[in-house]
C-alpha cells in the first residue's frame, strides 16, 4: 500500500517535532514536508503533493482558516485537518466553512490525530466523540 | 548561557506556567516571539502528558485560559492574522 503523504503546518517547531514521529512511525503515512505558516504551505503544496495537510489555526503571515481554501484550490482532493489549541463550536463552524474536513484539539494529539487521519484518508468519517 | 526565565515557587502547575509567566511578563518585543513559542510548546507537551489522565480538570481549565491569553498576545503584539474575524 502506498503511504499517504502528510504536510505539517505549524509555526511551533516543538509541535511539529512531536507530531512528525506519530506519522512517520505509522505504516500508512510519511511526512513529506513541513511549513511554518499558511502561506508557506500554499507555496510548497504544488511540489510536495500531500494527501493530507495538518494545519494549525493561529499562525503568523497566514492562519489555517485562510490557507484552507487556497490549499483546496491547488489540491482539490487533499484532506485537511485543523489541529488547534483553540477548539470549540465556533472554531469548528469556521473550519468547516473554510472547507476543512476535521478539527482535532492539540490536547488530543496522541489519541485522536492519527485515528482521524486514517479515517479521512480511508474516506470514512471518524466519530471521535471528544466534543 | 544564563537562564533568565523567571520562576515562582507558588505556581500551581510549574511544568508549563513558568514558560507561560515568562511570556506574559516579557517586555522586550524582540524576545516575545520566542517566549510565546516556548509557552505554547510547554503547554502542548503538558497536554500530551494529561491526555490519558482522568484527573487534571483544574489544570485543563487553566491551560484553556492560558491559551486564550497567548492567542491574544499573538494577535495584538505579534500581528498574527486574527482568525476570529
Amino acid at each position: 500500500m502506498t503511504k499517504k503523504r502528510v504536510l505539517l503546518v505549524d509555526d511551533n517547531a516543538t509541535v511539529r517535532g512531536a507530531v512528525r514521529p506519530l506519522f512517520d512511525s505509522h505504516p500508512n503515512f510519511e511526512v513529506c514536508g513541513e511549513a511554518e505558516h499558511g502561506r508557506e504551505a500554499v507555496e510548497k503544496a504544488p511540489s510536495l503533493r500531500p494527501d493530507l495537510i495538518v494545519l494549525d489555526l493561529s499562525m503568523p503571515v497566514m492562519n489555517g482558516l485562510d490557507a484552507a481554501p487556497l490549499l483546496i484550490k491547488i489540491l482539490p482532493d487533499v484532506w485537511l485537518i485543523l489541529f488547534t489549541a483553540h477548539d470549540g463550536p465556533e472554531v469548528s463552524r469556521l473550519a468547516y466553512s473554510a472547507g476543512i474536513h476535521a478539527v482535532i484539539p492539540k490536547s488530543k494529539a496522541a489519541t485522536h490525530l492519527i485515528a482521524q487521519a486514517e479515517a479521512l484518508t480511508a474516506r470514512r468519517r471518524y466519530a471521535a466523540g471528544y466534543n | 548561557m544564563a537562564d533568565d526565565t523567571p520562576s515562582n515557587p507558588n505556581l500551581r502547575f510549574p511544568e508549563w506556567q513558568v514558560a507561560y509567566q515568562a511570556a506574559l511578563l516579557e517586555v522586550d518585543p524582540q524576545k516575545l516571539p520566542e517566549r510565546l513559542k516556548a509557552a505554547e510548546a510547554a503547554i502542548f507537551l503538558r497536554q500530551q502528558a494529561l491526555a490519558n489522565s482522568p484527573d487534571g480538570h483544574a489544570e485543563r481549565q487553566a491551560i484553556e485560559d492560558a491559551m486564550h491569553a497567548l492567542g491574544f498576545l499573538q494577535t495584538e503584539k505579534l500581528g498574527y492574522p486574527d482568525w476570529k474575524k
